[in-house]
């Protein structure tokens, strides 16, 4: 008896030996590395090699905290470095083959990047983060300057706005270092300029209302202050209004340092001894100069008061001279204000670009300027480009490279930026290629199930009414189809090439059929809205956007504004009968900063507007639910409707689509409804319960009224709720090795409280964990966590009756303790113990025996900190469900359900125990590299997964979002039901078949033995 | 016949083969007494018989408990196949009860007028060797169940009718 247990464990063990299989890697999954949407002007950088050969990148600095290069070809990323959340990027410069960077409060950390390949050559902590000091923005007080005079590759490095520091290009050590002397003064400096004589330091010293210009000096050789001056200005908006200019002449590099004051350009020529008076350029106002990047050419853009921009040039002179006035480009109703950037082509000539849009021609124009063509007088070439703006919205920065094949000729690229997080690539009026960098801010996103392939497109319904003759013709035409049918038929049955669960399902590229599921269901469309005004339709095949739209503003259009996706329901889906569609509930700030609630009802197909507002694939226009914020939203299932119901701050509800059916759907069952809701401000939120009126109240609207508050003790912040996922419970009760049962405690409204304690206005001193009632208030389950470094950062997941949490013990509880990681499980069951049910699920809420429970809980030393955490869903929930984490390795990992299991005995597990396949407590969770569902992808940051059913119960579908995409499929419980690929369906069919030959062999001679037995046997 | 009669000589002392008197004189004679004689025994022996067969399936007990320990705790084709055969055999015994102690049945005198009423498979018949053999047939079908709780198939558990466990949806809707 026990050896045969021991032979079914062993099975099982070899049977659950879970891993991918290589030949699926890159075919279940897709992963898309993306960079975030840039901050700033993209840069062109151009690296000459070591055979004259150039290669250029796109750099930028994005809102993801990330710096990426990109591929000018084909808009693949080249390489990026991701840098801590506490770590921001604050400045970034190019120079020949490398990057250096300054990132954290004040510049507190010095990398030195290869710009073609991004391996960290160097890198220096300046000064600790806690002695940065926070600027805004944040770039101020940090400046790179790298030493062009000679090879020596050493670096200038601004920090905190008051030191400078020299740092080695080959050993990346500091050479020396030279800090302001009286710290505590009122300049900042911002800009650090090179020069073989000195080091200009420049900054803005506060005076009264405005800034005044002050320069410093420094030796290059040993960090002397050379000569200190202020500048005699009044400036009133920043340093972002300084210029420098500077020009390699033949007596060596001359600078000239340019501000707008008083709309006249003033400049004062920098020297070491800094003696020069500021002079003041005569002739035109001007309302704004721009920073091209073309400052070492000399060269900048100013836009004059009728907002005609002028390249005015650092001439041979020592003089700042108006080059070139952009025609046309005074301000018109007819086109949009100029984008002006600048950029080098191969032999280092500067270039400028131009770039607006026109309303007339629904199209964006750019006009280049070659300052050195035309024998030095200049030449414009001009193309215009269709840039689509209503599916990008509006361009936002612009970076120019371009050639000079042949005489007055100018091929340009241009790379855009745009308001939706969009990275364009244009060459000429070409368009190469499109990086939609705003998937890396996915705020809501939701798998939906797409409808059954039309393979017979018979007219249903119209048989009754046709004729006989139409009938024939229409059934002939059908059947036209079917020999291609046989065939395909035979094909299969004879070389088995059935769907395989695990080959690809991604449609073929030149695919133009309808979108439709594969034969598993493995195949859905993604939605996913982010942040920055866009909504996309993603093919979970293999990651192509298939459609997106543009969040329109409604009223705020004029004022401007931001939309902020908030909740994504599927209100219905293709079981219902017809396409699929979701609401979009999102909260519009508009820059007059008022807060709507809007909701967007689309098709998730295509990406249509249902509610028919939208005109074509214009904008997509959203309907205004609430003129204020929003509490809540929930999707509300009654019958075959679904509408979501959402709470604003009055606590009205309030309906969308919002039709007099769903009024009175909703009005039948409003006395029996029951919502927990976190209210309360920052830092001191509460949990309260609520009921909603049976009437309407006079407002028209019913209104929830609370009943009850979770009595937490006052200090106590309610972080966040968790709630289980709306799925299926296939089994009600755990049955034990002796058929004894643990019922389930599945009260439906039990939700999983997460809260920090903190004293007043300081840092939290310990994380809650609570397990309440939604309905009655009443606290379940308690536990008290630290909270390390004085944050709360406990994350959960909850499923059916199974709760996992995850969180850092830093050890101070107990001198004994090691510091590490926890994840904590626990299940709650029914009643004191087993066969004790109380029917949890369908109990009234203010029955006694909700609160009869046991639980179960064991607590493991996890491997790592996680962003995330999550459950695997399946379609019927028959099968094991797996945990699913984003670790802070950049990997997705799953973490199986049986050693998680609270009930782990710890002892050596009894034969009883083994038949539930417990296996003894082992504190520490095994760390599976097998399990790793992102094998060797990097998959940055990854904030929240989420995760789907197929058709097949035992596959599970995976989305995680964060900075990348990455999606999936895990079968928890292997594909148990689809046959194993490595079945030998020949072997089958022949045996059949040779069976039936064998029959067809013996009948007669059996028939005729028979015959003949009859006649002699007796 | 002419053999019999022409050679009396030294085999005249050896009993005649059964069924063959040694002179039908005789067999008339003495019909009535030895007849009467012999049916009582043969009586006797059908009743011995009777109880035999009533008790045979508790003679096998030993043998097959013998068997079931041999063939394993596991679910198998072999163990699952004497299982069937132990649950089976009873009930298929007990069906053909009544006509296995039919050839038991005593044998209705021609005088006894009651007696030839008496139908061979009529349940009364025998019935003390009946309930003994229902009692042994019981005792092994109970040896297949004890054999089948040990192998978990029998649903004693609540865990085996939980897949029947149905539940309603609650009188409160909690939106979350």
């Amino acid at each position: 008896m026990l050896t045969i247990v021991r032979f079914l464990w062993a099975s099982f063990a070899i049977w659950t030996a879970y891993a991918l299989h290589p030949s699926e890697a890159g075919v279940v999954d897709w992963h898309k590395a993306l960079l975030g949407v840039p901050l700033t002007r993209p840069d062109f950088h151009r690296t000459t090699g070591a055979h004259g050969a150039t290669r250029s990148v796109v750099l930028t600095a994005t809102s993801n905290n990330v710096i990426g290069a990109v591929h000018p070809e084909n808009g693949t990323v080249a390489w990026r470095y991701l840098f801590e959340d506490r770590d921001p990027v604050v400045g970034y410069k190019a120079y020949n083959d490398r990057l250096a960077t300054l990132s954290g409060p004040g510049g507190a950390t010095f990398r030195i990047l290869d710009v073609n390949s991004g391996h960290l050559l160097h890198e220096l902590h300046l000064h600790s983060a806690d002695s940065g000091r926070l600027f805004e923005p944040v770039n101020l007080g940090v400046a790179i300057a790298f030493d062009d005079s000679d090879k020596s590759k050493d670096t200038f490095v601004l920090t905190n706005g008051h030191t400078l520091r020299r740092i080695n290009g080959k050993s990346g050590d500091i050479v020396w270092g030279w800090t302001s002397p009286d710290q505590t003064s009122l300049v900042v400096y911002s800009k650090v300029v090179t020069t073989s004589d000195a080091i200009y330091l420049i900054g803005l010293a506060k005076s009264f209302a405005s800034y005044t210009v002050h320069v410093s000096a420094i030796s290059p050789d040993n960090g002397e202050l050379l000569s200190d001056a202020d500048v005699p200005s009044s400036i009133i908006n920043g340093p972002q209004g300084l210029i420098v200019v500077s020009h390699e002449g033949t007596r060596g590099k001359s600078v000239r340092l340019a501000w707008l004051e008083q709309a006249r350009i003033h400049s004062v020529a920098l020297t070491p001894q800094l003696k020069d008076k500021p002079t003041i350029k005569k002739g035109s106002a001007y309302l704004q100069v721009h920073d091209i990047g073309l400052q070492e050419k000399g060269l900048f853009v100013a836009t004059k008061e009728d907002g005609s921009g002028r390249v005015i040039r650092f001439s041979e002179d020592g003089a700042l001279k108006v080059f070139w006035e952009f025609a046309d480009s005074v301000k018109s109703p007819k086109y949009t204000e100029s984008t002006y950037a600048g950029g080098l082509d191969k032999d280092g000539w500067p270039y400028i670009a131009r770039v607006y849009w026109s309303h007339v021609f629904r199209q964006a124009s750019a006009h280049v300027l070659a300052p050195h063509l035309a024998e030095g007088k200049g030449l414009v070439t001009g193309f215009t480009f269709p840039f689509e703006t209503q599916k990008h919205g509006i361009i936002a920065n612009v970076a120019v490279d371009a050639a000079n094949p042949e005489e007055f000729r100018v091929l340009s690229r241009l790379v855009l930026t745009t308001t939706t997080g969009a990275v364009q690539l244009w060459q000429q009026d070409q368009h190469q290629w499109t990086r939609e960098e705003s998937l890396a801010d996915i705020r809501v996103a939701e798998m939906v199930e797409l409808p059954e392939p039309q393979l017979v497109a018979s007219q249903v319904g119209i048989e009754e009414t046709e004729s006989f003759g139409a009938r024939l013709r229409r059934q002939l035409a059908d059947a036209q189809d079917f020999p291609q049918y046989a065939i395909n038929f035979a094909k299969r049955f004879a070389t088995g090439s059935y769907a395989s669960a695990s080959s690809s399902i991604a449609p073929a590229s030149n695919d133009t059929s309808p979108l439709s599921r594969d034969t598993f269901g493995f195949r859905k469309i993604i939605v996913a809205a982010t942040s920055h005004g866009k909504v996309f339709g993603i093919d979970s095949a293999n990651g192509e956007i298939i459609w997106s739209r543009v969040f329109g503003l409604g009223w705020a259009a004029e004022v401007g504004g931001r939309i902020f996706p908030l909740k994504i329901f599927t209100t219905r889906t293709v079981s219902d009968g017809d396409t699929p569609q979701v609401v979009i509930v999102g909260q519009r700030k508009a820059d007059n900063s008022l807060v709507d609630t809007v909701a967007f009802h689309i098709d998730a197909l295509t990406g249509e507007d249902v509610s028919g507002t939208s005109i074509g694939q214009d904008i997509l226009q959203g309907q205004d639910v609430i003129a204020g914020a929003l509490v809540e939203a929930y999707l509300f299932q009654d019958g075959p409707t679904k509408y979501v119901v959402l709470l604003d701050e009055y606590l009205q509800v309030h309906l969308f689509p919002d039709t007099p059916e769903n009024a009175d759907s909703f009005h039948k069952v409003a006395p029996s409804i029951h919502l927990p809701l976190r209210t309360g401000t920052a830092g001191s939120h509460r949990l309260g319960g609520h009921k909603v009126s049976p009437e309407k109240e006079f407002t028209g609207r019913h209104i929830a009224y609370p009943i009850w508050t979770a009595s937490l003790p006052p200090n106590e912040d309610v972080r966040s709720i968790v709630t289980r996922p709306h799925e299926p419970v296939a089994s009600l009760g755990k049955v034990l090795g002796n058929r004894t049962t643990l019922y389930k405690y599945l009260n439906p409204g039990v939700v999983v409280v997460l809260t920090s304690t903190s004293t007043p206005s300081g840092p939290a001193t310990s994380c809650g964990v609570y397990v309440i009632d939604g309905t009655k208030g009443t606290i379940l389950y308690h536990a008290n966590l630290p909270a390390a470094g004085g944050v709360c950062d406990v994350k959960a997941a909850f499923t059916e009756n199974w709760l996992v949490y995850h969180y850092y013990d830093d050890g101070s509880a107990n001198a004994d303790q090691a510091k590490s990681y926890r994840m904590v499980s626990l299940e709650f069951y029914e009643g004191s113990g087993v066969d004790d049910k109380t029917s949890s699920s369908d109990l009234s809420a203010y029955s006694n025996d909700t609160t009869r429970i046991s639980v179960y809980e064991q607590s493991y030393v996890f491997p790592r900190g996680i962003s995330t955490i999550t459950t695997t869903s399946t379609k019927f929930g028959i099968t094991v469900k797996d945990i699913l984490v984003a670790g802070n390795n950049h990997q997705v990992q799953s973490f199986p359900r049986r050693f998680l299991d609270p009930r782990r005995p710890n002892r050596k597990p009894t034969a009883e125990e083994q038949e539930e396949w417990l296996i003894q407590y082992d504190p520490l969770l095994p760390d599976d590299p097998k399990r790793v569902l992102s094998h060797r992808y990097q998959v940055a940051r990854i904030r929240k997964i989420i995760t789907s059913p197929a058709l097949l119960e035992s596959t599970s579908l995976v989305f995680g979002y964060g900075v990348d995409l990455f999606f999936t499929r895990v079968a928890p419980s292997k594909t148990f039901d689809v046959l194993n690929e490595n079945f030998n369906k020949a072997q089958l069919v022949l045996t059949v078949a040779g069976l039936a030959l064998a029959i067809v062999i013996t009948k007669p001679m059996v028939r005729r033995k028979r015959l003949r037995e009859r006649w002699y046997a007796s | 016949m002419s053999t019999t009669t022409l050679e009396p000589s030294k085999w005249k002392h050896l009993p005649p083969p059964p069924g063959f008197a040694q002179t039908p004189v005789a067999t008339k004679t003495s019909g009535k007494v030895s007849s009467s004689s012999s049916a009582a025994s043969y009586a006797a022996l059908k009743e011995k018989r009777a109880w035999d067969f009533a008790i045979s399936p508790a003679k096998s007990l030993p043998m097959q408990a013998f068997m079931l320990y041999m063939s394993g705790g596991g679910v198998q084709i072999f163990s699952m196949g004497i299982v069937f055969m132990l649950l089976s055999s009873p009930f298929k015994n007990l069906a053909a009860i009544n006509s296995a102690f039919a050839p038991f049945a005593p044998t209705p005198s021609s005088h006894d007028k009651t007696a030839s009423q008496v139908d061979p498979k009529a349940f009364t018949t025998l019935p003390l060797q009946k309930i003994v053999y229902i009692i042994c047939n019981l005792l092994t079908l109970a040896l297949g169940l004890w054999k089948c709780r040990s192998m978990g198939l029998l649903p004693t558990g609540t865990g085996d009718w939980l897949a029947f466990e149905t539940r309603g949806s609650p009188p409160e809707i909690v939106l979350l």
